[in-house]
């Protein structure tokens, strides 16, 4: 079946399902659809498709549409990863009254995203089953929501108070809480957990991220361009910053029917396997330095090295690449270039192929991570994890297949799965999943032939249309919405980094599991909290019980010096 | 057994003397051949006594819940393992004159850990009490393996006298040394855990509990910590050495030293070499391993009873 055809057929189906309540629908004939629906069957539209369609659950987006047609307006997004399409069901929301039906009880893959747009753009999910606060602090005040357009940028409310700590949740019974963060050497990044723990055993925990808020959709919405926000998006992240800049053009392109030259999109995808294969050698690294196994968390950073100083001799840079532009690419492949690369890539499968044999051979690692961190395929669908610890537990999902973008529809790849759901089958994934990212790179090399790499864009860009785009990071998918806008910007731009669903599923796998397991299992859905973390304009410094403010501190600071 | 006070003082103070100095070296030997096998350059051997320099030199910060406890759990934790130390043959025969016995030597190395604990305890963080409780169920199923070697020493030597004790009675006198050889096995293989090592640095485990009972710890106590893990490393490979492969400490100067330090340095490289190759287990993996050592430990004492 065509992916036009499957559309219209789930179009056929809504219709028939729901009547009256469907009330638009825009069908591309590119994968996408965009439905919009009347607010108050929003819920149960949802449940079925979720439930009855099969469909996964991606993002929810709230925005504010007030300037351009006096209403609020929200998207819930959902992916039929068998038919190749990508689905958002919108409802407009009165511009005076911005609420509508939580759908976190019959999909509670969206608890997160509904507390967000709460947070962030005052949409009232009615009876969100979890309705505290998510993104903003507890110290900032009532009815200012940041992403609202008459909000600026660099607003700072008069009454916010910075230090005011967090409630948290009160412990069950019997059992202590072990803060885990909001500094740990094995995060690296901010985020505070609360764990409940009985003995050596975790009961349960509590999680407070969104710590290191960047404000970056609100930036791009009000002061960035089209072509600036790029190389912001590529900073979103320390290790997968080419996925986020590669999601951000293609959901411009997307939106504004922007077609890229052949040679852009091979380029794109030899980048973006780049990114994976130094991700992936890096994440298994770190894997082996958790559960104290060094010698390995060496080895594989100095396998990966040489995948560092290629991209370096590629785009001039370790990381950032600064690759991506609306219709194509910055810079080109030169031959000798290529040539260099195949050498890199060979070493790196002959060596990659010891640190495999050495990790699947050791008993050690593997009585520590068998059994561990354990997500089930109903936990998948439930909480919408994605990419290796969906694949882990036997889920085939990966949008370089199923969603293809760039050059992947045009070269051959598996996608590798699993059973066990626990960490050792996710670290299975990754060490083959590199094998794969080496083959993909060879292929792009072999079929690219000489051509352009920039389209031509010399018309504005239309106004008010919506491009979705997922790319699949080494972490799982990350989803990019977007609403093309006036003054050469987009209206409103949604990221969302995979992290932010996996970390959902946290708390559910590490239930009942050791303490010292902790870690492992975090570790094994390789959080990125910059990701997560994205989108706020205010920095929060409280966190810990026993707090030291902001001013303790710079207190502190200067009379150690004098 | 005539007590010979100069000499024994002197010792003492010899031991003592080579244990603090020669501690840091091999803590160095062993970060240089770590670093080898991870492809890394390492740092200079001296590091270890620059690391110890900079820690004593620095402002000592009370940040715990009961800084006096944590000060003197800190002082008592060298002081006990330097104990150890005079008790341990080092290619001189043991010191103190045949005074020290094996029970003492025991109840020693438990305070040891016990310093662990106090220290923990008193610093009062979260992490720390995870720690302790951790140092707790290792020390309850672990100690038990050198008591019983100990304690078939003593039983081949009919005295608790550890002068007697390591000449290697273990093997016993005649006789098929089965138990002897069965504890050499034990202790081999749990001998990572008494110098708390990879894979058993469970009570630290820096990446999932950051140090465990050190946490809040920094400047000259733990420095005093730090130096005491190092001196255990040498005091343990003694007692290793003593109670399973004490030849050639009868050969007198230059010899019988040279021969009980090679045989340290052995040691400490197999330590380093099993630490760079596993990953680290679990608590209740630990204890189930070492209660299987148990279980083997016990059918050594009987046979020791029946003279084997």
């Amino acid at each position: 079946m065509s992916i036009a055809m499957a559309e219209r057929a789930k179009l056929e189906a809504l219709r028939a399902r729901f009547g009256a309540a469907i009330r638009r629908a825009d069908l591309p004939g590119n994968g996408r659809m965009f439905v919009t629906v009347d607010p108050a069957a929003i819920r149960e539209i949802c449940r079925h498709v979720f439930r009855e369609m099969g469909a996964r659950y991606v993002i929810s987006i709230g925005a504010d549409d007030r300037p351009f047609s006096g209403e609020f307006l929200v998207a819930h997004n959902f992916a039929f990863d068998g038919d190749g399409v990508l689905c958002g069901l919108l409802a407009h929301l009165p511009g005076d009254r911005p609420a509508l039906d939580s759908i976190s009880d019959v999909v509670p893959a969206a608890n997160w995203a509904e507390r967000e747009f709460r947070d962030l753009v005052g949409i009232e999910p009615m009876g969100h089953r979890y309705p505290k606060r998510l993104v903003l602090p507890d110290g900032w005040p009532e009815g200012v929501h940041p992403l609202r357009k008459d909000v600026s940028w660099d607003d700072v409310p008069k009454d916010f108070d910075e230090d005011l700590e967090f409630k948290f949740d009160e412990a069950p019974d019997g059992c202590v809480v072990v803060p885990f963060g909001p500094f740990h050497p094995t995060l690296d990044e901010p985020a505070h957990f609360r764990l409940y723990v009985e003995g050596e055993m975790v009961r349960g925990c509590e999680y407070r991220g969104f710590m290191a808020h960047r404000g970056i959709e609100k930036l791009a919405e009000s002061v960035l361009s089209y072509n600036d926000i790029p190389m912001m998006a590529e900073r979103i992240c320390g290790i997968c910053g080419c996925v986020h800049s590669v999601a951000y053009v293609q959901a411009v392109e997307d939106a504004a029917g922007v077609r890229v030259p052949e040679r852009a999109e091979y380029i794109r995808t030899i980048m973006l396997e780049m990114e994976r294969l130094h991700s992936h050698l890096l994440w298994v690294g770190l894997a082996c330095h958790i559960v104290g196994f060094d010698t390995l968390f060496m080895q594989s950073f100095r396998i990966r090295e040489p995948i560092m100083w290629m991209a370096e001799r590629m785009t001039g840079n370790r990381k950032t690449y600064a690759l991506c532009l609306v219709g194509g690419v910055r810079w080109d492949i030169a031959p000798e270039t290529g040539a260099a690369l195949r050498g890199v890539l060979d070493t790196l499968e002959k060596e990659w192929r010891g640190v495999v044999d050495a990790v699947t051979g050791d008993r050690n690692i593997q009585a520590r991570t068998r059994g561990v961190g354990v997500a089930g395929p109903d936990l998948v669908k439930d909480v919408g994890l994605v990419g290796p610890v969906a694949r882990a537990s036997g889920v085939a999902i990966d949008c370089r297949r199923d969603h293809p973008y760039a050059a992947y529809g045009r070269v051959a790849f598996e996608v590798i799965t699993e059973r066990g759901g626990d960490v050792w089958s996710r670290i299975v994934v990754r060490m083959k999943e590199v094998f794969e990212s080496i083959g993909i790179i060879r292929q792009c090399l072999d079929k690219m032939s000489p051509g352009p790499i920039q389209a031509r864009v010399d018309d504005e860009l239309p106004v008010g249309r919506m491009g979705l785009s997922s790319v699949e990071a080494p972490r799982g998918e990350a989803h990019h919405f977007l609403v093309t806008g006036e003054g050469n910007r987009p209206r409103r731009w949604r990221v969302r980094a995979p992290t932010y669903q996996n970390l959902q599923g946290v708390p559910a796998m590490i239930r009942d599991q050791q303490l010292a397991d902790m870690t492992i299992a975090l570790g094994s859905i390789d959080p990125c909290f910059s990701c997560t973390d994205r989108m706020e304009t205010v920095d929060v410094r409280s966190g810990l019980r026993r707090t030291w403010t902001q001013e303790d501190l710079v207190r502190l600071l200067k009379k150690g010096g004098a | 057994m005539s007590v010979d006070w100069p000499r024994d003082i002197l010792g003492c103070a010899l031991n003592v003397g080579t244990v603090l100095l020669a501690a840091p070296l091999f803590e160095g030997v062993l970060r240089k051949v770590t670093a080898r096998i991870q492809s890394r350059q390492g740092p200079p051997l001296r590091q270890p006594y620059y690391d110890l320099l900079k820690l004593l030199g620095k402002e000592d910060i009370e940040s715990g819940e009961l800084p006096a406890m944590q000060r003197f759990a800190s002082r008592l934790s060298l002081a006990a393992v330097l104990a150890v130390a005079c008790m341990v043959p080092m290619g001189f025969g043991a010191s103190m004159g045949g005074a020290a016995d094996a029970i003492l030597l025991g109840y020693l190395l438990v305070l040891c850990g016990i310093c662990t604990l106090l220290g923990g305890l008193a610093a009062g963080s979260t992490y720390s009490l995870v720690g302790i409780s951790r140092e707790m169920m290792t020390m309850i199923s672990l100690e038990p393996l050198l008591a019983i070697a100990l304690m078939i020493g003593a039983i081949h030597a009919r005295t608790f006298s550890l002068d007697a004790i390591f000449v290697g009675s273990v093997y016993g006198t005649g006789g098929p040394p089965a138990s002897g050889v069965i504890m050499f096995g034990v202790m081999l293989l749990s001998f990572q855990a008494f110098v708390g090592r990879v894979p058993f640095d469970i009570a630290e485990a820096e990446t999932e509990i950051m140090e465990g009972p050190l946490v809040e710890y920094s400047g000259p106590k733990l420095a005093l910590f730090k130096y005491a893990r190092m001196v255990k490393l040498v005091a343990y490979s003694g007692i290793f050495v003593g109670l399973f492969v004490p030849w050639g400490s009868s050969l007198g100067f230059p010899w019988a030293p040279i021969i009980f330090w090679a045989k340290v340095l052995a040691l400490v490289l197999a330590v380093t070499l099993v630490a760079a190759t596993h990953a680290r287990y679990r608590i209740d993996q630990a204890v189930r391993y070492f209660a299987g050592m148990l279980g083997v430990s016990l059918v050594a004492v009987v046979l020791a009873s029946l003279g084997m």
